[in-house]
């Protein structure tokens, strides 16, 4: 395997903005996201993400800079969804409005109003069939790193980190209502972060599914 | 009173904000970010980071007030429009 710069191809220099349409719906999709409503806007901002295609060989956002280090760029690049979840859930849109939650009716309506969110957000983190029963995922949302528990219909979702070693508990182990950790066994109840070890519980983050979507509630700016 | 601009020229919020503007006559100063280079593309990013904590535009500065994003509430109420 070769190290070194990242694979850019994706797009040839006939992409149209009907490809990109293509391409990036089932994957806005899976993030609980869709086209803005407003097509005229989206071939708007889809017309920009082609020139900057043209110039850079990626359709990175039109409205955020790249910084060239590739590592910050890499999360600039559309849809950014994955990387801003948590500010972007609050907004019901990405920024620039291309995208926009899937509940969302008129999309025209959030265009340009731009206020951080605030308090508690529902952020759509991946749908229910994505994780099958007696499984446990991570996902990334905002700051926090999060596991996400299935046990039969039931969803819960506690910190990733085992406070024993920091170990990664979304590689552990389901049995029933509990986690293994990965490193050493310890026992987490997925359903309040609790162990029997004192002083190491958990934090725990309410968890709602709303169609067929899994949404971690996350407290933003206080 | 004071306007700058700093803007993508890639950004639809940042059309939107320029032309905003200047349907109201509002004397301003622009700098398009994305079309420098070099040295001068580095300060202009760390100084829109310095000023907004990050790298989303449009930005304006009006005297001493930053707004991130085309808030036509916000600008309108600092311009006193």
């Amino acid at each position: 395997m070769s190290k070194g710069k990242p694979v850019r191809r994706r797009f040839d220099e006939s992409t149209t903005t009907a490809d990109l349409r293509k391409y990036m719906a089932p994957f806005a999709d899976r993030l609980g996201y869709k086209f803005n409503t407003d097509d005229e806007f989206v071939e708007e901002v889809l017309a920009s993400e082609i020139e900057i295609l043209d110039a850079t060989g990626d359709v990175f956002c039109p409205c955020r800079v790249r910084t060239g280090d590739p590592k910050e760029d890499a999360k600039i690049v559309c849809p950014c969804i994955p990387f801003y979840r948590d500010q972007f859930a609050g907004l019901k849109k990405c920024w620039c409005g291309l995208f926009i939650l899937k509940e969302v009716e008129d999309g025209l309506e959030l265009l340009g109003v731009i206020e951080e969110p605030t308090g508690d957000i529902d952020v759509p983190v991946f749908r229910v069939a994505d994780l099958p029963d007696g499984q446990i995922r991570h996902v990334k949302v905002g700051k926090h790193d999060i596991a996400v528990a299935r046990v039969g219909d039931e969803f819960f979702a506690l910190s990733n980190v085992c406070r024993h070693a920091f170990a990664p508990l979304a590689e552990g182990f389901m049995d029933g209502y509990y986690v293994m950790c990965p490193w050493h066994g310890w026992r987490y109840d997925v359903r309040d972060g609790s162990t029997d070890h004192p002083g190491a519980n958990v934090k725990t983050h309410d968890i709602t599914v709303v169609a067929d979507e899994v949404r971690v509630r996350i407290s933003l700016g206080r | 009173m004071s306007v700058m601009l700093y803007a993508l020229s890639t950004c639809p919020y940042c059309r939107m904000t320029r032309k905003y503007l200047e349907e109201n006559d509002v004397d301003f100063d622009l700098l398009e970010v994305d079309l420098l280079e070099g040295d001068e593309r580095t300060a202009a990013i760390a100084k829109v980071k310095e000023i907004s904590g990050g790298s989303s535009f449009p930005v304006i500065v009006i005297d001493d007030e930053t707004i991130v994003g085309f808030n036509k509430k916000r600008i309108k109420e600092l311009l006193g429009l």
